[in-house]
């Protein structure tokens, strides 16, 4: 027994190690090579990308914005007013509000990875660079799940909508 | 009071009270300071640093944001009859579709292989 259960944690430490050993693999000389020629330029692309997200990020959140602001939350308002509210559409709109603020949080994050990027001295530096790279990488997969999550809710808030129209016809009819 | 009493009166003064008027300067530059770092502390935290384009480098992307439109919305007061609710869908529908059409901040730009920074490939070993 005392042998089964030494023979499974030593198997288990084995496991860990080799398990730890790939996520944490130490890159080659060439890889690092590589990044130290190539890093420059990515540097430039992830320069001009920088810019770009930046007036994404004000154009998109202006029609986010608005959505809540000028469409969304009038109507609402509108529909309780006259005592014809709906339970659907006033929660998506708390949820909308919420996902807004988790793409404004999101968008921070990621543009000061790139901003640390971008500072990165690659050439004295390239595996920082690199693993800075991965981690800004990643906040851009987030915040664009954040924008898929805005997109989703205002189709749902739309579709909502067209049956709020639907029963209220039906209602008066 | 005379000059030569002022004079009198300014040799009585000791240490730092000889130089309250350059005390002055100073703490009202170190004042200026640190009320100029709590502003940029509340400008990078607050989200208002990411969304100004008049930094530099950003020049060229201003002129991309679109300012003609003015989306004046809907209004948040008045009769709800089948009529508005048709007016406020076209107008809902409109500006979704503005808000959707743009798959934004996707990954694939920021690739190893699109920033060519990818670990090289393997040296294929000759076949016997």
């Amino acid at each position: 027994m005392t042998i089964f259960i030494l023979a499974t944690l030593f198997s288990g430490a084995i496991f860990g190690f080799a398990a730890s050993a790939e996520e944490t693999a130490p890159m080659t000389d060439s890889h690092i090579a590589r990044i130290r020629t190539n890093c420059v330029d990515a540097q430039s692309t992830l320069f001009q990308l920088h810019a770009t997200d930046a007036g994404l990020r004000v154009n998109r959140g202006q029609i986010y914005e608005s959505i809540s602001t000028k469409l969304i939350a009038p109507f609402n308002s509108r529909i309780v007013l006259n005592r014809i509210s709906d339970e659907t559409l006033l929660s998506t709109a708390a949820q909308y509000d919420k996902q807004l603020e988790a793409f404004r949080q999101q968008y921070q994050l990621y543009e000061e990875a790139m901003s640390a990027s971008l500072r990165i001295n690659c050439v004295n530096q390239p595996v920082a660079f690199y693993d800075s790279v991965v981690d800004t990488r990643e906040k851009r997969r987030l915040t664009h799940e954040a924008a898929a999550d805005l997109h989703k809710t205002i189709q749902d808030y739309g579709v909502k909508v067209d049956m709020y129209a639907k029963n209220f016809q039906a209602d008066k009819s | 009071m005379t000059e030569e009493e002022l004079t009198a009166d300014a040799h009585h003064l000791v240490g730092w009270e000889k130089h309250r008027f350059l005390v002055m300067v100073g703490m009202s530059i170190i004042i200026a300071l640190m009320l100029v770092a709590v502003s940029m502390k509340l400008y990078e935290s607050s989200g208002a640093a990411q969304l100004d384009l008049s930094r530099p480098g950003y020049e060229h992307v201003t002129e991309k944001v679109a300012t003609s439109e003015v989306f004046k919305g809907f209004p948040a007061v008045g009769e709800i009859d089948k009529k508005v609710i048709e007016e406020f869908r076209t107008m809902y529908h409109k500006r979704a579709a503005q808000a959707t059409n743009v798959d934004s901040f996707s990954g694939d730009v920021m690739s190893d292989a699109a920033l060519a920074i990818d670990a090289p490939a393997a040296p294929v070993e000759p076949t016997e």
